[in-house]
């Protein structure tokens, strides 16, 4: 018995020895790794750090000449000169440009994001698309042309803002089209893409594309057209507005357009919606009116403070402080004018607001 | 007194928070010809603008850590020695509201990022042909 027991207990003191043991082992090895792991990160960052401080110099010295000779780029540090090249692309604009495509020729990196495109990893060929847009390369075209198409929001978007880079006149018509269809594409990206064009190539090409899309469609684009205040698009989407059935969305989002461009002929339209039966219709029609009404829409804007909807007496509101017509002794004399229930209540914060706005601009100014 | 007259070169402050920025207005600055001062938040701006001369010229970004670069357009203002300073606001896009806001609080200018780097340096030698 007694030797059952002892046997038993030299049992537990060898686990426990063996645990005690295995425990420091494993200390020492995540040690060890972190050790390892952070000296790793240290000369990579060092490393990254050396190729910032010869790079960066020579990148913004071709912006005024072209260098004598260039460094080779060792390809662990490929991706980081793509970085570093890219983000001085997009601080700079005009002839700057072509000297930073020169350097990127003259260093072959060009051919390297030309096999980043076809056989990179989604970062490597993000990068390339970013690149090859800069660059305006257009052998690339067909292939940016095809990653438009790409299930992959993030590669068709950037493919095509490349393609826009590349040339915006040819660029526009292959992705309007995408621009109806891609759901999953972000409207700020589509809207800073559309801006990358020019007005003048994207008005037209939308206007068509909404004239003969479905409403909701439709609504979408004008949408896009409001964002960038096309006039040139007006003519287009007026005839919009007399077809049968007319599409609510498709209202709204004319009338919206109707007040980023603010053209004087729109203002019969906008006030004749102001009483739309349907409340989001009204709400933009007040805020229509707010960019670009005249004095005697305040009447208008007044009633709709009285609306049955939340939102239509917010937007009126808010239309009524900002009316080009209004100035801030009106708007005084308004607010105490209004019976003190929600009319009043309601505008309120605008009227301070506006005044605060001004109280900043003229003690910006006197201190000047 | 402006620093123009210690250093032999006209003096520009720049506040600017974003790095690769900030180093490539640097370069080209010094290439033109200007001492570059640089605060990299509004903090540190905030703090040269009490400690240091008036310089030629003052670039400023709208939007700096802590405090904004439309914040520090009315405390440049306020100082009596920098009220004749040209300011240069810039902006990392062209929303209307943050320009209309810097040119009422004194700004004399503005440029809207991206830049090209010869427009900039030009505007920058007009304000100092009309300040000299």
């Amino acid at each position: 018995m007694t030797g059952v027991v002892e046997t038993l207990s030299q049992s537990i003191v060898d686990v426990g020895w063996l645990a005690i043991f295995t425990i420091h082992g494993l200390i020492l090895f995540l040690l060890g790794w972190t050790l390892i792991i952070r000296r790793l990160r240290v000369s990579t960052d060092r490393r990254r750090q050396e190729m910032v401080c010869i790079w960066r110099p020579i990148l913004a010295q071709s912006l005024i000449e072209a260098p004598d000779t260039l460094p080779s780029i060792h390809p662990r540090d490929r991706l980081l000169f793509l970085y570093l090249w890219n983000h001085l692309q997009e601080s700079i604009k005009g002839e700057s440009s072509d000297a930073l495509c020169a350097v990127m020729r003259r260093t072959g990196m060009d051919h390297v994001v030309q096999y980043y495109l076809t056989k990179g990893t989604l970062r490597q060929q993000l990068l390339a698309i970013v690149t090859l847009g800069h660059l305006k390369e257009q052998a690339a075209w067909d292939r940016l042309g095809e990653l438009a198409h790409d299930a992959n929001a993030f590669r068709s978007l950037e493919a095509a803002r490349a393609l826009v880079r590349i040339d915006a006149p040819r660029a526009i018509p292959v992705l309007v089209p995408l621009i109806s269809q891609r759901a999953d594409w972000s409207p700020l990206k589509i809207l800073a893409i559309l801006q990358g064009a020019g007005n003048e190539h994207v008005a037209q090409a939308l206007g068509e594309a909404a004239v003969n899309a479905e409403p909701l469609i439709a609504a979408r684009l004008i949408r896009f057209l409001g964002s960038i205040r096309s006039h040139r698009a007006l003519p287009l989407i007026r005839p919009l507005l007399v077809r049968q059935p007319l599409h609510e969305d498709v209202l709204a989002s004319c009338l919206a357009l109707f007040g980023q461009c603010s053209d004087p002929r729109d203002l019969p339209t906008v006030r004749q919606y102001s009483a739309h039966p349907t409340w989001f219709i009204r709400v933009q029609a007040a805020a229509a009116l707010g960019k670009m009404g005249v004095e005697e829409d305040a009447a208008i804007l007044i009633g709709l403070l009285n609306d049955t909807h939340w939102w239509v007496r917010y937007r009126a509101a808010e239309a009524l402080s900002v009316l080009p017509t209004m100035t801030d002794d009106k708007l005084s004399l308004l607010v105490q004018t209004l019976p003190a229930g929600e009319e009043r209540h309601i505008l309120t914060p605008f009227v301070a607001k506006r005044f605060e706005t001004s109280l900043s601009q003229n003690s910006g100014l006197s201190a000047a | 007194m402006s620093t123009t007259e210690t250093t032999g070169k006209p003096t520009l402050f720049m506040a600017e928070d974003e790095e690769d920025t900030a180093s490539l207005l640097k370069f080209l600055l010094e290439r033109a010809g200007y001492h570059v001062i640089h605060a990299p938040d509004g903090h540190q701006a905030q703090q040269l603008i009490d400690t240091m001369a008036p310089p030629s010229l003052v670039l400023l970004d709208i939007m700096l850590p802590h405090v904004s670069g439309l914040q520090l357009l009315p405390y440049i203002r306020k100082k009596t020695e920098w009220q004749r300073v040209p300011i240069i606001m810039l902006t990392a896009d062209s929303s209307e509201h943050d320009i209309q806001q810097a040119l009422a609080a004194g700004a004399n200018d503005y440029m809207v990022k991206p830049f090209n780097p010869r427009e900039l340096t030009a505007r920058l030698s007009r304000f100092l042909k009309l300040a000299a």
